[in-house]
């Protein structure tokens, strides 16, 4: 469907560079990157708003990469919208069927239409400047989808929005590919990757350093980049040793942890997400490969209830939710007992 | 609310100096125009036809280049190129010029040995001491106000817009017209109004092009030169008011137009 073979693009002093990608018709494909990672220069790539120095573009088994902007048969939804302020919303919806010289009666056909599917047909007379963020983005949508795009791009689309309307726009969002078209929607928010994407890229210093399914990239990511993305915190720099078939990872803050056994470099990183972290108040009966005591230095609310950062010799950053936060009475400088499995540990290959 | 404190009272007594300096010899011109005189010089052929002349003139050269001023303000606004700064410089050449010496060098180009006049001496048209002549004064001096104002314009478009309009499959030559110009239109028509009014109060250079016909500039001179203050200053006061009037009727029309609110770019 959608196909870019080692695009290189200079931009001042930055550059995207060896970028390629495939994405299969009917795909969700997330770009997750901070901001100034080259995302909307990759987006605007693909639109044809740019050229590339040199690597190809190809839909559908044609190469598009020189082909004209306006003939490539991409929509392309911007960050902040770009509405035309000094048009109407219907006005704004019919610009590109009026370049495309379609008459009068089907131009008011295909608006209403379009406008009806995405519940803005009330707005359609009213001029843009005064409407919401999630109007705006619907208006936004409905100018590009009304020509029928074969894929349709979407650059930081939630980025503007209240966040009690991001859910309304994610469903819009879903029920499009679900119909069949194939979408790219990048962002820097994880979370939006995980709740959309079928697939999910890591853009970072204008390269794509990781992609997969988003299970694949946040239960293994390539580096502490990614591993930041997917909200881990716990770090911690390693020597991995084998004693009798058992691999352990020894922390320089002299604490060592069991881990699967696998192949590991001598030295790296070691993650383990906050989520499968545990925390008790007394010491903990039974067989845990995992078992440190520590004290609680900083409670911070979170979006799951409460973050503890315990401090075991090594931080360790734990996830737990208010009521088991209530329940177990925890205070800062409390000891609790913090366990893990060994196959919450997961071993970066580089430190970077 | 403007807080009395002094700082407040100093700035507010040099502003009232400053204006009090551009309104007091207008002022005082009025009030030395008994109504008599005045009128007569409303009916007096010569003058109505110096004002109607001004004031044709001068918006036929801004309209005229006005079809290259814009387009040139947009690649300024738009696009990178090699020497653009000097591009911009040049522009801005006839704002600093002496206006004789603009005058001078008009002539030199529209005289039977210029080349703009050898070309019209081919279709039987000498520029000099002709309107058309006139006009090329004009624009010669007052086109800088048009090319800038139109190119702030321009740069306050947001980009995106414009990219936006394109990959909705809009030609180059539609976003132009149908986005950039219509989110520009303010600032050009304040540059039009501007190059307009500005051409039309042009003295320096118009009376080294043509002494006749005479424009309204001219023909207060000439009035003041040969018969004093007296007798040109009826002829000011007309020209003061009707300037005035094609001044705040252009300004009316221009602001009529609704309030478009522009977001700037956002940082890539």
């Amino acid at each position: 469907m959608l196909k870019l073979e080692n695009i290189y693009k200079k931009l001042g002093n930055f550059a995207l560079s060896g970028i390629s990608m495939d994405i299969p018709e009917g795909e969700y494909y997330v770009l997750l990157g901070r901001s100034g990672s080259g995302k909307t220069q990759l987006l605007e790539l693909i639109a044809g708003l740019n050229e590339p120095d040199s690597g190809e573009i190809w839909i559908d088994n044609e190469d598009i990469t020189n082909k004209k902007i306006q003939k490539r048969k991409i929509g392309l939804v911007f960050q902040d919208y770009a509405i035309f302020p000094n048009m109407t919303v219907f006005g704004n919806i019919a610009y590109s069927l009026r370049c495309r010289k379609f008459d009068k009666k089907e131009i008011d056909k295909k608006v209403r239409l379009i406008a009806d599917e995405l519940n803005i047909a009330h707005l359609l007379d009213r001029f843009t400047h005064n409407l919401s963020g999630g109007e705006l983005q619907r208006v936004a949508l409905a100018r590009t989808l009304v020509t029928s795009p074969k894929v349709l791009l979407l650059d930081e689309p939630l980025a503007s929005i209240d966040a009690s309307l991001k859910d309304d726009i994610k469903r819009t969002f879903r029920q499009l590919n679900r119909k069949g078209l194939t979408i790219v929607h990048v962002t820097h928010d994880y979370s939006e990757a995980i709740s959309l994407a079928s697939r999910v890229g890591v853009i970072h210093n204008g390269r794509i350093i990781q992609e997969g399914s988003p299970e694949e990239v946040f239960r293994k990511p390539v580096n502490k980049f990614v591993a930041r993305y997917a909200g881990i915190r716990n770090f911690f720099r390693a020597k991995f040793v084998e004693e009798d078939g058992n691999w352990k990872a020894c922390c320089d803050g002299n604490l060592a942890f069991n881990i699967l056994p696998g192949s590991y470099p001598s030295e790296g990183l070691l993650i383990v997400r906050s989520d499968a972290v545990k925390i008790q108040c007394s010491e903990p009966a039974g067989d845990y490969k995992n078992c440190f005591k520590g004290i609680i230095k900083e409670i911070v609310p979170s979006e799951f209830g409460m973050e503890l950062m315990i401090d075991a010799g090594e931080k360790f950053y734990v996830d737990i939710s208010a009521n088991e936060f209530k329940m177990q009475n925890l205070n800062e400088l409390s000891d609790v007992w913090i366990t893990f499995p060994p196959e919450a540990g997961i071993v970066l290959q580089g430190t970077g | 609310m403007v807080k009395y404190n002094p700082f407040n009272w100093i700035l507010m007594i040099l502003s009232s100096l400053v204006l009090l300096f551009i309104l007091a010899p207008l002022a005082g011109m009025f009030l030395h125009t008994n109504g008599k005189e005045f009128l007569e010089t409303v009916s007096d052929k010569e003058v109505q036809q110096s004002i109607w002349l001004t004031l044709w003139v001068s918006f036929a050269a801004t309209f005229l280049f006005a079809f290259g001023s814009v387009p040139l303000a947009w690649l300024l606004a738009r696009k990178k190129f090699p020497l653009k700064n000097i591009v911009q410089g040049i522009i801005d050449l006839p704002i600093v010029l002496p206006h004789t010496a603009a005058g001078l060098a008009v002539l030199g180009f529209i005289s039977r040995d210029g080349f703009l006049g050898k070309a019209a001496d081919l279709i039987g048209l000498t520029l000099i001491n002709n309107p058309a002549g006139i006009a090329l004064a004009m624009a010669f001096v007052s086109i800088p106000f048009l090319i800038n104002s139109a190119r702030d314009g321009f740069a306050a478009v947001p980009e995106r817009l414009e990219k936006a309009a394109l990959t909705l499959g809009a030609s180059h030559t539609r976003v132009f017209f149908t986005i950039s110009m219509p989110l520009a239109w303010r600032s050009i028509v304040t540059g039009f109004i501007m190059m307009f009014a500005r051409g039309m109060s042009e003295f320096g250079a118009v009376v080294i092009v043509a002494y006749h016909p005479m424009i309204a500039p001219v023909l207060i001179y000439e009035r003041f030169s040969s018969f004093g203050l007296k007798y040109a200053r009826p002829a000011s006061v007309l020209f003061i008011i009707v300037a005035l009037a094609v001044f705040i009727l252009l300004r009316l029309i221009s602001v009529r137009r609704k309030e478009i609110h522009l977001l700037p770019d956002a940082e890539a």
